[in-house]
């Protein structure tokens, strides 16, 4: 079965199944949104919900931006789908065809990080300047510009989601003992202390 | 290929992942097809002397390399057309000793290229945790600084440079603001507020930093304390300069709040009206040198970089038209005291000078 924990679903981010039509796209964004605006207005505002709260609104102005036009929602779920065929190709390929895995690895390194950087940072950042978008989440250049290092490390934190269940390439696959790891830990704090 | 297995263990004893690298790169010497020459000169620098030799971490490392199945597999990679892939047994241990020599940055590309950066943080943080519980503090803080040191992901965000502390810029934002108030100044702080923001300034990760709340106020104060330390080697220095500048504000306490009220003359002019020693002389005894036509920001900057826990204790002050810094403490806070500021002599330097 094919893994896709790293691959934005934003159907899943609208709680829609992918057969959902722009007019309900629309109104479950609205639905959402408002329940996300009356939250934020709710509790108290610290840092970390700042950032919680921000990249929420950006997956949601993200989803409908995409899932309400037929191009765009389109063009996204086929290299989306062609994302994780590609990533199951490589994981399922006979690891010892160096040359083989290489070259699968190296279409999808290439496919998943231009992936990533279009659905998770350009387009949130180009959501916000939607004109529906706005009137709805009253996003604007402070929450872009605040947005622009989070959008970055949320990219990130996807891309080592997936890159923690593929096979190892630049080094050989590690047997990792984690008593022996904490053992060694223990020793180099102690040894620190000189 | 004695001499690749002796360079490759010496670059797992140093914790250096650039020679390790370059000997498995494409374009390594120690390749046979390569036009280059590891015996030369020009290689030297990678291979041990009889010192390290006979250094029982490196005798660890050269077995390591010559263990039958790494060896067998080293070989084959220099032979293939292809750059090699790194065996993770010799990655690992290149980056535990990357870690007891302090290389931070090597430990965490290594760690990240074996994926379990996130997790050696983690346990480097638990056992630090379990310290600090158990009341070893010195552990502890040892623990939280190689844990800060593996957080930067250089696999993520690639820097041509290692990602250090820049507590200059820190401190700048730290002291943006001209205090009005003399409750807006960093330094006048109620001890829990001062001593959270000397850990969130002083350990530049504030998820890290954050996790420190969890203690009592007696803790994070010794944590502090101690943090200072191993981060500054110098502070005894500046705390006799810090002594020293309390003194002199002193002297200059009554001219200093005469001149920061409203007033047409220029500070030329009241000094020259004084008579007295010039005030800036505070910031230069700060600092511990005199920089030319410097401003406060510059002093701010210097002093934050060579005493980073400096920033923490001193005020901008107006004199005239001319900004300074002066230093600034609670006399009764527990902050500046833990870390030997406060001289009992000088305890005014709390009222002097206010900032409004």
């Amino acid at each position: 079965m094919a893994e896709e924990a790293g691959y934005l679903n934003y159907f899943e981010i609208l709680e829609l199944d992918d057969q959902a039509n722009p007019g309900e796209v629309r109104k479950t964004y609205k639905r959402l949104m408002k329940h996300l605006v009356r939250e934020i207005a709710r509790v108290e505002i610290t840092e970390e919900r700042r950032s919680h709260y921000l990249r929420e609104m950006a997956k949601l102005n993200a989803a409908v931006y995409i899932l309400r036009d037929k191009g765009k929602r389109e063009q996204y779920w086929n290299r989306r789908s062609e994302l994780i065929a590609l990533e199951e190709a490589w994981r399922t390929a006979d690891q010892s065809d160096r040359d083989k895995c290489d070259a699968l690895r190296r279409e999808f390194d290439g496919k998943v990080k231009s992936f990533l950087s279009k659905y998770v940072e350009e387009t949130m950042l180009e959501a916000g300047q939607d004109k529906e978008v706005v009137e709805a989440s009253h996003w604007n250049p402070a929450h872009a510009r605040y947005a622009t290092r989070l959008l970055r490390h949320y990219r990130h934190r996807l891309y080592h989601a997936i890159l923690e269940r593929l096979p190892y390439h630049e080094v050989t696959s590690p047997s990792i003992d984690w008593e022996e790891r904490a053992a060694t830990v223990k020793q180099m704090m102690a040894a620190g202390r000189g | 290929m004695d001499l690749v297995a002796e360079a490759l263990a010496k670059a797992i004893c140093d914790g250096d992942i650039v020679n390790f690298q370059t000997l498995l790169a494409a374009f390594s010497p120690a390749r046979e097809s390569s036009t280059e020459v590891l015996e030369s000169e020009k290689y030297a620098y990678m291979l041990p002397d009889d010192t390290q030799r006979s250094d029982k971490r490196f005798r660890a490392a050269l077995d390591a390399v010559r263990e039958e199945k790494t060896w067998a597999h080293i070989q084959g990679e220099l032979q293939a057309k292809r750059p090699a892939q790194f065996p993770s047994g010799l990655l690992m241990m290149l980056a535990d000793n990357a870690v007891r020599g302090q290389k931070y940055s090597v430990a965490a590309q290594a760690y990240e290229l074996l994926r379990i950066r996130h997790k050696m943080l983690d346990e480097f943080l638990k056992q630090a945790d379990e310290a600090l519980a158990a009341g070893d503090i010195e552990k502890g803080v040892g623990g939280y600084l190689i844990a800060i040191g593996l957080s930067y992901d250089y696999a993520a965000f690639p820097e041509p440079l290692a990602a250090v502390s820049n507590y200059q810029t820190k401190a700048l934002m730290l002291h943006g603001v001209y205090p009005a108030r003399p409750e807006d100044c960093v330094a006048l702080q109620e001890e829990e507020t001062h001593v959270n923001t000397a850990l969130e300034f002083l350990l530049p990760d504030e998820e890290i930093s954050s996790r420190l709340r969890q203690y009592p106020l007696n803790v994070r104060l010794e944590f502090l304390k101690e943090l200072v330390t191993q981060l500054d080697p110098d502070w005894e220095a500046f705390r006799t300069r810090y002594a020293e500048a309390c003194r002199l504000l002193q002297s200059f306490g009554e001219r200093l709040r005469r001149v920061a009220q409203p007033h047409t003359e220029t500070l030329e002019e009241e000094i020259e009206e004084q008579q007295g020693p010039d005030p800036r002389d505070i910031i230069v005894t700060l600092l511990g040198r005199e920089i030319e036509d410097g401003q406060w920001w510059q002093y701010m900057k210097e002093l934050a970089y060579e005493h980073p826990a400096a920033v923490l204790f001193i005020a901008r002050q107006l004199v005239g038209d001319t900004e300074i810094l002066i230093p600034r403490f609670l006399a009764d806070s527990a902050v500046p005291k833990v870390l030997g500021l406060v001289v009992e002599s000088v305890e005014g330097a709390s009222a002097a000078g206010s900032g409004a």
